[in-house]
């Protein structure tokens, strides 16, 4: 006889529907055979976006994954992503919303490059604002800047693999994808 | 019996691979996937960021809890995958999330409820015991 097993049922997920032709691989995938880390402090009054990616470049990092711990910033500009109203895209980043001073909790970030190959930083984290609000989002890491002490950071570098922003067809959104260096550096 | 909980277990790490994970993926269950074609008996997450369509915790009663989007921005994730006694590989993940207004919500992700809304991008690390 067929054993049952009794659950919960689950609150059904959506299926969006994105405004471009739905790419046939659903999981883009790479790895390197060994990672190597690296503990960042990140460099007091610099933005983010240049404490983290100016020591990587120096250590030949081209590509890596990284936590960022907890630790004061002197200002910070972050998007949410709400439904976007034209329909051009399914969810889209909103202006960036200023803090002020805020400290960070903790975060994730890849460094990558560009669709014209400079280096990148994608940053998402948690932070509490000065009214003691607790939030969290994309933040703009050009425009974010470490305050009077180094924040620590954890990187993994991803050594052998390529990862570049590229327009995606089925979102219409800029999105870092892996690639082979070798694929890479043909497609330059 | 607790003399058969194994607490502590050595090992090194392997290799780290990266993936990008496509629109209505499930979070979880793609981090499974991504063990199975890289070949990980056992990995940790080791970064993480993304947006969710809605994002779905288990609650402490054993409900679940939804956070309405789109998009729920994947914050950050802390997890584990391990090979299970049948073979099979189970993904057990827990993180936070940014909701529309960018106030933050977290928990254990509910596998299978978690679709990925325009990209999820994840770094695992593979785990290597040592033979017992």
């Amino acid at each position: 006889m067929t054993a049952f097993i009794l659950a919960a049922p689950l609150p059904r997920p959506r299926t969006l529907v994105h405004p471009g032709p739905v790419g046939p691989i659903r999981i883009e995938h790479r790895h390197a055979n060994l990672g190597r880390h690296f503990r960042l402090g990140l460099e007091p009054g610099r933005t983010l976006q240049d404490a983290i990616i100016e020591p990587l470049t120096r250590l030949g990092v081209r590509a890596a994954s990284m936590t960022l711990l907890g630790g004061r910033l002197s200002r910070l500009l972050y998007c949410v992503a709400p439904p976007d109203p034209s329909g051009e895209r399914v969810a889209n980043y909103t202006r960036p919303i200023a803090t002020g001073a805020a400290t960070l909790v903790f975060g994730n970030a890849t460094l990558g490059r560009s669709a014209r190959g400079e280096p990148v930083v994608h940053c998402h984290a948690v932070f509490v604002c000065e009214d003691g609000r607790v939030r969290g989002g994309h933040i703009v890491v050009d425009r974010s800047s470490v305050a009077h002490a180094p924040i620590p950071v954890l990187a993994t570098s991803l050594d052998g693999i390529e990862l570049r922003i590229t327009q995606d067809e089925e979102t219409h959104m800029p999105l870092m994808r892996p690639f082979a260096i070798e694929e890479a550096s043909h497609a330059v | 019996m607790l003399s058969e909980v194994r607490l502590v277990e050595t090992g090194s790490m392997g290799r780290v691979a990266y993936a990008r994970v496509a629109p209505n993926e499930d979070l979880v269950l793609s981090i499974e996937k991504l063990c199975v074609a890289e070949g990980f008996a056992h990995a940790f997450v080791r970064g993480a960021l993304g947006s969710l369509v809605d994002a779905c915790f288990l609650a402490p009663d054993g409900g679940t809890r939804l956070v309405r989007g789109p998009a729920v921005e994947i914050v950050s994730l802390a997890g584990e995958v391990r090979t299970q006694g049948d073979g099979s590989l189970r993904a057990a993940i827990t993180g936070i999330v940014a909701d529309t207004e960018g106030q933050v919500h977290g928990g254990p992700f509910v596998a299978g409820a978690n679709p990925v809304c325009v990209t999820f991008e994840v770094t695992l690390e593979e785990w290597l015991p040592a033979a017992a």
